[in-house]
């Protein structure tokens, strides 16, 4: 793997990441009486789904490149990267057991993808 | 909190969570089998994935895609991402089982680890949180 590959695995990455962060924090803002008609709803929903699109577009790149054996386990890595950015920057509770559930969830879907 | 006025009976967001990984299961495999069946069909075109929407089972397919986004932004209105994301990973359980059982896809010794792996994994993530249900 290039270090060129790497960095776009990573962009990939970050991107899925920050995309669902903002849909939730877009979700999350239309509780208000205004609900889905104000910019705290529509400003992260619409940066959320460029992301979602930017990281669709980037694995497919690397998918032309690698096997799907090899590109897929990296996405599993996203679930746990997304439990700590979720408490981080969203204030959301982290216990014991949800970090325990998430290294086993991220290490089956390596498992899974991988074979 | 999000857990504040939480819907209850259809609009359960946790029945949406279930509804989503259902329909990103069923995609998956409507997928897979309109892909085989217009694998044949134009060389030329086929590494566009073009051709695939020639088959009926991939127009379904992005109905059910569809329907999965939309159930999983609700879900999001209601529940923390930090659980409902581990919890929407079922779907690398549902898919192998799926593949194995619809399909007849093969699912080799290393597969059934991290299918289990991922099971035990759900059952952590879940456990406090139905606790937390049975006591609201």
């Amino acid at each position: 793997m290039t270090a060129v590959a790497m960095v776009i695995v990573l962009a990939a990455l970050v991107s899925a990441v920050a995309g669902q962060i903002l849909l939730k924090k877009a979700m999350g803002a239309s509780h208000t009486d205004k609900g889905f008609r104000t910019s705290a709803v529509v400003v992260p929903f619409a940066i959320g789904i460029a992301l979602m699109t930017m990281q669709f577009f980037l694995i497919l790149g690397l998918l032309q490149r690698y096997d799907l054996s090899f590109i897929y386990p990296f996405q599993g890595l996203g679930v746990i990267i997304i439990t700590f950015a979720a408490a981080i920057t969203l204030r959301e509770k982290l216990t014991f057991q949800l970090v325990l559930g998430s290294v086993l969830i991220t290490a089956g879907v390596v498992l899974v993808s991988m074979t | 909190m999000t857990t504040e006025n939480r819907p209850t009976g259809f609009r359960n967001p946790w029945l949406h969570l279930a509804i989503s990984v259902a329909c990103v299961t069923v995609y998956e495999l409507l997928l897979k089998r309109g892909a085989a069946e217009t694998a044949h069909l134009s060389s030329t075109w086929s590494w566009t994935g073009l051709t695939g929407l020639a088959s009926i089972y991939v127009w379904i397919a992005i109905v059910f895609v569809i329907l999965s986004l939309i159930t999983w932004l609700y879900v999001l209105r209601y529940l923390p991402l930090s659980i409902a994301f581990p919890i929407s990973q079922a779907v690398h359980v549902l898919v192998p089982l799926g593949s194995w059982l619809v399909l007849g896809e093969n699912i080799v010794t290393l597969r059934w680890i991290g299918i289990a792996l991922v099971s035990l994994g759900l059952a952590v993530v879940a456990r406090p949180v139905a606790r937390l249900e049975e006591e609201l």
